[in-house]
């Protein structure tokens, strides 16, 4: 039983069923004049038979026991959950602090987090990364980086 | 005389300062990518692509198209001296290219990689001119039911070579087409699941997919692990081959480049492909296969210049037929839409300082690339030495305001985050990537192309088979379908993609 494709199949086969769904929500037309959710249906169809596909051929495989497990034993998960909370939280304050200061103190952290670096390293580090960066998209090229509350940046 | 004429406009336009800097830039940062393992050229190029807003779009054009065959260029440095591939492109030169470097031969492997890929690229830029205006005549007459047909065809060659699983392939390529759909109908401009959310009006954006999927996943990928790279402590010297060195590789350069180029046009095909498969013939065709990974030059130069003669193969579907065969052109068909510009066969009629100013740009890129890549080695070797802790956070900054700068909108980075999360969950479930993206760009052309065939033929489907491309492009895709269910096919295609997996 080769337990991940069982697991991704499943997640596909609910996905392709919800498009199916959405599709037919959106009316298929006909032969002549198809609408707008003419291609989801066919398209979500397809994705369900293929995992459908997938999930038998997963299950007649055998020796594959404790796969999930290997799968993920060597991940470090505090590493990438570390990373992706900061993403997250640096996408909700970007707006609001400005580019600078919001971008500054997420270059400190992943410096620091992931495999830590002296401190020096990751303030100076930082600020010249988004001291350049700045130089370059918002006064060379034009991008419309947010200022923030505080106008900085 | 045409053609020398068009070729002259298109130099006219090359050597305008500004795109001369967009090709340097589009280069360098080529080769830089090549050089660093961990982001390729469709990471580097969604990177670059707020720098060309202000640009032109020969310009713009001009530089993407260098970061992709500078890629190519830089890919085989780390590949020689360090044993690890910059860029897929690049894997089969590990095989000979670092034996050389162990026995002391670093600088010839490096100069015969560099001259190989200029060869190739300018042999390739030469069948690209001769080829593409034929072709480009001969697309005017292709309907929907021939687009609808090719692009098919296109993503097909795409599932069948991927690496693993088939099924699995097939599916990234449909949820791509999903997400491609997403936003307004383009026919009567209802929105379609966009679940209330007015950011996705418009759909959902190329570039967020791209670094989500190609850069942020990767990053994730990459701290989980611990990546050494031991540079092979070596004095190069001496980057001119020998005289010995180049008749040995005169027909490894030959075969790589016809190779290449005509690999490199097949939809789904593309550097990677060609890299393996003009190893492979030139170790068949040797008279001494046994040298091959132990530091035959060869075996640098034939898949050299397979990865750089496909990349100029790899533009004639995209500029002849307005459809991308790779990823990389996907992300190109993506620049030419937002400067306003409709790739295909009349774009060579309409925009010809576009079209002949981007070939003659990639004669004027492969001389740069010479000189950036020969006498500067020492300055890649440097780059090489930067420690991924430093590496990462940069390439995260990078994505971050490549994505914001593309549309102004934060939604756009939320976006980039949770597809890098769904990229590391596919890397980790064995699901490829690059179906999902083809597919995402060729699933609004494919619907809209579907259903203008429908709306002619009333609603008949053999419109499809009772004309002879769209029949013979649809066959062709059915067999490959289901050529896995062949005894002897599903072993060779398992062949090859074991071979590029390992």
């Amino acid at each position: 039983m080769k337990s991940k494709d069982i697991v991704s199949s499943l997640f596909w086969m609910a996905l392709g069923v919800g498009v199916c769904y959405g599709g037919v929500d959106l009316e298929l037309g006909t032969l002549h004049d198809p609408g707008s959710g003419f291609m989801f249906f066919w398209v979500g169809a397809i994705m369900s038979g293929l995992s459908l596909f997938i999930f038998i051929r997963a299950m007649r495989d055998k020796g594959k026991a404790g796969e999930m497990k290997i799968l993920w034993s060597q991940v470090k998960w505090k590493k990438n959950i570390y990373v992706l909370a900061a993403l997250f939280l640096y996408a909700y304050a970007f707006s609001h602090l400005g580019f600078i200061l919001s971008t500054v103190p997420l270059l400190i952290f992943l410096f620091k987090a992931v495999e830590p670096q002296r401190w020096s390293v990751a303030i100076l580090g930082a600020i010249l990364s988004v001291l350049t960066s700045y130089a370059v998209f918002q006064l060379w090229l034009g991008a419309q980086l947010p200022r923030g509350f505080l106008g900085i940046g | 005389m045409d053609l020398l004429n068009y070729l002259s406009i298109g130099f006219f336009v090359a050597l305008q300062p500004d795109n001369l800097f967009y090709c340097f830039v589009g280069v360098f940062v080529g080769t830089l990518i090549g050089v660093l393992p961990g982001i390729g050229p469709v990471g580097a190029m969604s990177l670059l692509f707020p720098m060309t807003f202000k640009a032109t779009p020969e310009a713009a054009v001009i530089m993407l198209a260098g970061i992709y065959y500078g890629a190519m260029y830089g890919g085989s440095t780390t590949s020689i001296l360090v044993n690890i591939p910059g860029e897929a492109a690049s894997v089969v030169t590990c095989l000979d290219g670092y034996q050389m470097a162990r026995q002391g031969r670093a600088g010839p492997a490096l100069g015969m990689a560099a001259f190989g890929s200029f060869i190739a690229g300018t042999l390739s830029i030469v069948g690209l001119m001769l080829l593409a205006p034929p072709l480009s005549q001969f697309a005017l007459k292709f309907g929907p039911p021939e687009y609808f047909t090719l692009m098919v065809l296109g993503l097909t060659i795409l599932i069948y070579l991927a690496h693993g699983s088939m099924p699995k392939a097939l599916l990234m390529a449909a949820f791509g087409i999903v997400l491609g759909l997403i936003g307004l109908d383009s026919i009567n401009a209802r929105p379609r699941f966009t679940f209330g959310w007015m950011e996705l009006i418009d759909g959902v954006g190329l570039v967020p997919i791209v670094m989500g999927l190609f850069g942020v996943s990767e990053v994730l990928l990459n701290i989980e692990q611990v990546i050494r790279r031991e540079i092979f402590e070596t004095k190069i010297k001496g980057l001119l081959p020998s005289a010995k060195d180049w008749m040995d590789s005169k027909g490894a350069l030959a075969r790589g480049s016809l190779l290449g180029f005509f690999l490199g046009i097949l939809p789904g095909g593309g550097a990677v492909i060609s890299s393996f498969i003009s190893y492979a013939v030139e170790k068949r065709v040797s008279k001494h296969p046994e040298r091959f990974g132990k530091g035959a030059i060869e075996g640098v130069a034939a898949p050299e210049a397979a990865n750089n003669a496909a990349t100029g193969g790899a533009f004639i579907p995209l500029m002849t037929l307005g459809i991308p065969p790779n990823v990389v052109m996907a992300m190109l068909l993506g620049a030419f839409m937002i400067h306003g510009v409709q790739p295909g066969p009349l774009m060579m009629k309409q925009n010809p300082g576009l079209f002949w100013g981007v070939i003659a740009s990639m004669y004027i890129g492969n001389i740069m690339l010479l000189i950036l890549n020969l006498p500067l080695i020492g300055m890649w070797v440097q780059v090489l030495k930067v420690p991924y802790k430093i590496l990462f956070p940069l390439i995260l900054l990078f994505c971050l305001i490549g994505v914001y700068s593309v549309s102004n909108a934060v939604f756009d980075i939320y976006i980039m985050i949770i597809f890098g999360i769904v990229g590391y969950l596919m890397k980790k479930f064995e699901y490829e990537g690059a179906p999902l993206v083809l597919a995402f760009v060729l699933g609004p052309l494919m619907e809209n192309n579907l259903r203008k065939s429908l709306i002619m033929s009333q609603g008949d489907f053999s419109i499809f088979f009772s004309r002879p491309l769209s029949a013979a492009s649809l066959i062709l895709a059915l067999f490959l379908l289901v050529s896995p269910l062949i005894p002897w096919m599903g072993r060779k295609r398992q062949e090859i993609a074991k071979k590029e997996v390992s």
